[in-house]
């Protein structure tokens, strides 16, 4: 078990002033009506204009190099500032993933043309990326995927469907994943490769699906035969599978895996303190021990990434307990409902609640199932 | 990790290995000369007094640093009163009284305590191997002090307690025995945090041992023509041991590294709430994969398992430190969560 340990790693005094500054733009935000905290934000709540205010204040792209427009500032304080909109229900899925997993993509595996060009727009929060992985017949089992580029003259032929990409329909770019050769026999993973592909080209069409609350943020998005630059191929043709796992570490291991539903515990405590104080400290007092541990595992990740390792494993770990504690959390609150019934709650806290509610079967589906992470575990364990 | 502390590990590792197998396990007792060899042992590398001040001849590292050394010694299952007697001793020594040569240990809770002049009577309740020792360190309140008190018990009405354990714990009625000392209790944090800290360091180092028995072990079983880690249902069991202790290994780092978190109290209840919780899923999962051989004395698991049972409760269960949390939060101050948080 030693391969997997979370080292403390302490927050500095810098880093707490730079929480302070967030905290204080987020106030202001809120005094001014800029937005009204959600549940769920980093999927549901997209606001380009926020993104782009987070830009010029230098919070995206974060630790992007200043030859890039960066910022050259570390993976924690990237996470401390992450976490504070976070916990605000601020409106940052617009840039969500751009900034979390396809910036540094490019940043690796692209050429400088596409660095000069797209990575300066990432971090003033006017490019947005929508993730192509899974297709109608490839979820859980992403090696399967049958999207393909071919190769032509001066380029690529791209074909094939992507499914349940959120915000495809405001993103500027998808990194999708396809086969560029067969698999072979014995490797399954060989053959992938991963594309920088504009969403704006001819012959891409990108369609909603409501998702079962009603709202749209779910897309599936139609390659039919897009010609494509020789240069869109990112990376190495044909190591398209430890790119994308390198890309997963960095979806799965942030504070967006247990802070989703914040606002909800935060305005429901405020709420009902005084009952609470008689006949709830058990129930928050666990919910607190499990959120601080997350807390510290997740930000031992960050130190983990800055340091330029690989933490598949452990992002497996945060993301398996963070859904749980999602889940723990909401249901704990449900069953608070036996004291205060739940029409007696403050309409806003309501929303949330019933959002959060309805929303919850999907943590465990996004970014990796609670199996596949479990698969991976195992694996880890030497179980497979 | 610094470099004093890994030659501390190394040395105390070969030192256990050497002398550790079930069967030393399976006769805890003073007469049992395999074990006194072994504490032997443990005294000449300086383990009883790693935590003591330098005047009382101590090796003066922070209790936080001793931590990897007790969470070791009970991934290799050593049947001694290591952490009882470092504990014991670190609170002597605080207290500014000279800690005894050989085994101590101390008693969990005390009931109905009297002192008449230098004698004591009452209950101690749950004192852990008193057939090793007759030196007892406890705390109780006297005339609205602190006190803590050492005796020497070498008169036999002790009573062995039946419960969960696999160590032996005793309760002990004092009727007019003699003080050794007694001073007030000079500590930063009160004797059931550090006992929570301890007990939960001793719990992951537990876990991390029974998650390697249960790999070992369904990766040679066979059933059904295949081995049981070939089995999705084990492997998806066997990967949310591996995730709760994850997590208590994670709280506990927070202690480890910290020179002074005797300032950040939150911490400690997150350890023990983490680490009990824990302790609850590995007992389950674990003795659900071993199937029947895990239920028996002559296989290793259950030493282990007993021991988390027990350990858990110490010092406050998850619900008590969930609730002191609770209250902490939602008592003692006007910040919203998030600011408590942070």
């Amino acid at each position: 078990m030693s391969k997997f340990n979370f080292p403390s790693i302490k927050e500095t005094n810098d880093l707490s002033n730079l929480r302070k500054e967030v905290r204080n733009f987020i106030t202001k935000s809120l005094n001014h009506k800029e937005f009204e905290p959600s549940a769920d934000a980093w999927v549901f709540s997209a606001s380009p204009d926020f993104s782009k205010k987070l830009g010029s204040m230098g919070w995206l792209g974060m630790s992007f190099p200043k030859k890039y427009g960066g910022n050259e500032r570390t993976a924690l304080e990237r996470y401390v500032v992450t976490e504070e909109l976070l916990a605000s229900g601020a409106p940052v899925a617009a840039h969500w993933i751009a900034d979390r997993q396809s910036g540094s993509q490019i940043l690796r595996y692209g050429n400088e043309e596409q660095k000069k060009s797209i990575i300066p727009k990432i971090t003033a929060g006017e490019c947005f990326f929508a993730i192509g992985m899974s297709e109608p017949d490839s979820g859980s089992d992403l090696a399967s995927v049958k999207t393909k580029a071919t190769k032509i003259e001066n380029g690529w032929k791209l074909e094939g469907r992507k499914i349940w990409s959120t915000g495809a329909h405001i993103a500027n770019y998808m990194i999708v994943l396809v086969r560029t050769s067969p698999a072979s026999e014995k490797n399954r993973h060989e053959g992938l490769s991963q594309f920088l592909v504009d969403l704006s080209l001819p012959n891409v069409s990108v369609k909603g699906i409501p998702d079962m609350t009603g709202q749209r943020h779910f897309n599936e998005t139609l390659f039919d035969n897009v010609i494509l630059a020789e240069d869109a191929l990112l990376g190495v043709e044909g190591k398209g599978w430890s790119q994308v796992v390198g890309e997963l570490a960095l979806e799965r291991s942030g504070p967006e895996r247990f802070l989703s539903h914040f606002t909800l515990l935060e305005s429901f405590i405020n709420e009902f303190k005084n009952i609470l104080i008689k006949s709830g400290s058990k129930l928050i007092g666990k919910l607190i021990a499990e959120l601080q541990t997350l807390r510290r595992m997740s930000f031992s990740i960050a130190s983990m990434l800055q340091n330029g390792e690989s933490p598949e494993t452990q992002a497996a770990f945060v993301k398996e307990l963070g859904n749980k504690f999602e889940k723990t959390m909401v249901e704990t609150l449900r069953e608070f409902s036996n004291i205060i019934p739940l029409y007696e709650w403050p309409s806003q806290l309501q929303n949330l609640f019933e959002d959060a509610t309805l929303r919850i079967p999907s943590n465990s589906l996004r970014g990796g199932t609670t199996e596949i992470m479990k698969g991976i575990i195992a694996r880890q364990l030497g179980l497979r | 990790m610094n470099e004093e502390l890994g030659i501390i590990l190394e040395t105390t590792s070969k030192v256990l290995n050497k002398h550790v197998d079930h069967k030393l396990r399976q006769n805890i007792d003073n007469d049992n000369s395999d074990l006194i060899n072994l504490w032997d042992e443990i005294e000449q590398i300086g383990l009883p007094k790693i935590a003591v001040k330098d005047k009382f001849n101590g090796s003066g590292l922070p209790l936080s640093t001793t931590l990897p050394i007790i969470k070791l010694s009970n991934n290799i299952g050593a049947p001694i009163p290591l952490s009882e007697t470092i504990l014991s001793n670190y609170i002597l020594s605080e207290s500014d009284i000279n800690p005894p040569s050989g085994i101590v240990t101390y008693a969990i809770d005390v009931k109905n305590l009297k002192i008449i002049g230098n004698e004591i009577s009452g209950e101690l309740i749950s004192v852990p191997y008193l057939n090793l020792t007759d030196k007892i360190v406890f705390i109780t309140e006297i005339e609205k002090t602190k006190k803590v008190i050492l005796i020497k018990n070498s008169r036999e009405d002790k009573e062995l307690k039946k419960n969960f354990l696999s160590e032996p714990r005793y309760n002990l009625k004092l009727n007019k025995c003699k003080i050794l000392y007694i001073k007030p209790v000079n500590l930063r944090i009160n004797f059931k945090q550090l006992g929570a800290i301890v007990r939960s360091a001793q719990m992951i180092g537990s876990m991390e041992k029974i998650l390697d028995l249960c790999i070992d072990y369904c990766s040679q079983r066979k059933q059904f023509g295949r081995a049981l880690s070939k089995f999705q249902a084990i492997q998806h069991q066997i990967s949310e041991m591996a995730v709760e202790l994850s997590a208590s290994s994670a709280a506990l780092s927070t202690i480890t590294n910290s020179d002074d978190f005797y300032k950040n109290k939150k911490d400690i209840a997150i350890l023990k709430i983490r680490a009990g919780a824990a302790a609850g899923k590995v007992i389950a999962i674990s003795h659900q994969v071993h199937g029947a051989i895990g239920f028996t004395q002559e296989y290793e698991l259950a030493y282990f398992t007993r021991n988390l049972n027990s350990w858990r409760n110490d010092f406050g269960n998850e619900s008590y430190w969930e609730d002191e949390l609770g209250k902490d939060f939602l008592e003692n101050n006007n910040q919203n969560l998030w600011e408590y948080l942070t």
